[in-house]
């Protein structure tokens, strides 16, 4: 061959791909939270030194309003080693979450989200530990008896995490759903939710665009949980 | 005319050696580049963001159906490339045969790039099922095998089943891997956009 076409075809598309690789990295957001650093959780001490700093300098109008505006992100993923998922979402202090694995495993958590720390715990002794910064939380969840670990990064509706409840016949339904970022769902139902230790089934599949979904003659309206906006807090 | 005694020509060196190492360096990069995708993959921690093309139901999709776009034309590169080396009985290989070859393989090369690219930066290297593991195991080997045949194409004094083997790695790894994940896709949400 003249020229080595093989070579350039090669070259084109690994140039291409890099090309690509930058723009996502560039299109991922990475917003630095108020007194956290963005690379790793800082500890209170640190937390402080970085709050007390920043009214020092000329006050911009991106500094204000961050310092007004609580954290807020969302972050869903698969645990390891299992089908199992987890969702997490922030706002401000405050955060919830969700892990479940499509069936019987599954448990509902709320907590405390302070100086990059989630500290959690929900019914039949489930318990969440982990620590976060605007591009991932990871960390150790325990439900059902089950341990997981995970570590999950950042999602954007319609990814995220959806709750609906219903009261059929006296009995409070709860029903959640996992919604990854290629589209898949991992989302149980309990059948009691006020009970001690409720029991969980797979929850029916979820019209994400309509919010509904058919239990039954049911039909569940979902409520998006999402830390960004503070809806479902 | 008389024949002249010829002085003898030295032997080349063993043909067979030589032919083998210019598949060893070639195959080494392949592999390197298998390793570096796979080691990517696994250190990168998946943002799970994805960027969304209008019109697709969601990045899942968008995914998938470049991979099937890609897959066809791969079934194009195994059709050519019987032609060209005149296994199809009655069919004479025709001028524009090995530019059709060549032109379906880099569109399904390049069609796959960007699908790899958004599975390792949003998704990365998981084991948690074995469809999972399998795709990003094949998935990195694609790319490193591809890059084997890029690299020998050129090369003169190959055996001849090299590249022809070589093609056939290529596009069983690509059906796998579609196997893994568009397939896997529209079976469990069905053929959509």
């Amino acid at each position: 061959m003249r020229r080595n076409t093989p070579l350039i075809t090669l070259l084109t598309g690994g140039a291409f791909g890099i090309i690509l690789l930058i723009a996502s990295m560039l299109a991922t957001p990475s917003k630095a939270p108020t007194g956290y650093s963005a690379a790793a959780p800082s500890t209170a001490a640190s937390a402080a030194t970085v709050q007390s700093s920043s009214p020092a300098a000329s006050p911009t109008l991106t500094a204000v309003a961050s310092a007004n505006a609580p954290f807020g992100a969302d972050y869903a993923g698969r645990v390891h080693g299992s089908h199992a998922s987890v969702a997490i979402s922030i706002h401000g202090t405050q955060v919830i979450a969700y892990a479940c694995n499509g069936s019987v495993v599954e448990a509902w958590l709320k907590g405390t989200a302070i100086g990059g720390q989630l500290v959690m715990t929900g019914k039949n002794g489930a318990r969440l530990s982990a620590r976060y910064d605007s591009r991932r939380a990871f960390g150790d969840i325990f439900a059902d008896g089950i341990h997981y670990t995970f570590s999950v990064g950042t999602v954007h509706k319609p990814s995220g995490l959806y709750r609906a409840t219903a009261d059929v016949r006296g009995a409070m339904i709860k029903a959640g759903w996992i919604v990854l970022p290629d589209g898949t769902q991992v989302g149980s139902l309990e059948s009691d939710a006020d009970a001690a230790a409720p029991s969980a089934t797979a929850a029916p599949p979820l019209d994400v665009a309509a919010g509904t979904a058919q239990h039954g003659s049911t039909v569940l309206r979902v409520t998006a949980i999402s830390g960004v906006t503070g809806s479902g807090f | 005319m008389t024949a002249q005694p010829t002085r003898p020509v030295p032997l080349p060196p063993d043909r067979a050696a030589s032919g083998a190492a210019k598949i060893v360096i070639p195959s080494l990069i392949g592999a390197l580049v298998a390793l570096t995708l796979g080691l990517y993959g696994r250190l990168h921690h998946p943002t799970g963001i994805a960027v969304n093309i209008a019109g697709f139901s969601s990045p899942g999709s968008v995914k998938s159906w470049l991979a099937t776009t890609a897959a066809v034309f791969a079934l194009v590169q195994v059709g050519s490339a019987l032609v060209m080396y005149g296994k199809v009985p009655r069919v004479a290989a025709p001028s524009w045969i090995g530019g059709l070859h060549r032109w379906s393989g880099r569109i399904a090369f390049l069609m796959a790039v960007p699908v790899a690219v958004h599975c390792l930066y949003a998704l990365g290297f998981q084991n948690y099922s074995t469809r999972v593991l399998v795709h990003s195991l094949l998935g990195c080997a694609f790319f490193g095998a591809f890059t084997v045949k890029m690299l020998i194409l050129p090369k003169r004094g190959l055996p001849g089943w090299v590249l022809p083997v070589v093609g056939a790695l290529i596009f069983a790894l690509l059906v796998a891997i579609w196997f893994t994940s568009a397939f896997w896709f529209f079976s469990t949400f069905g053929v959509k956009r």
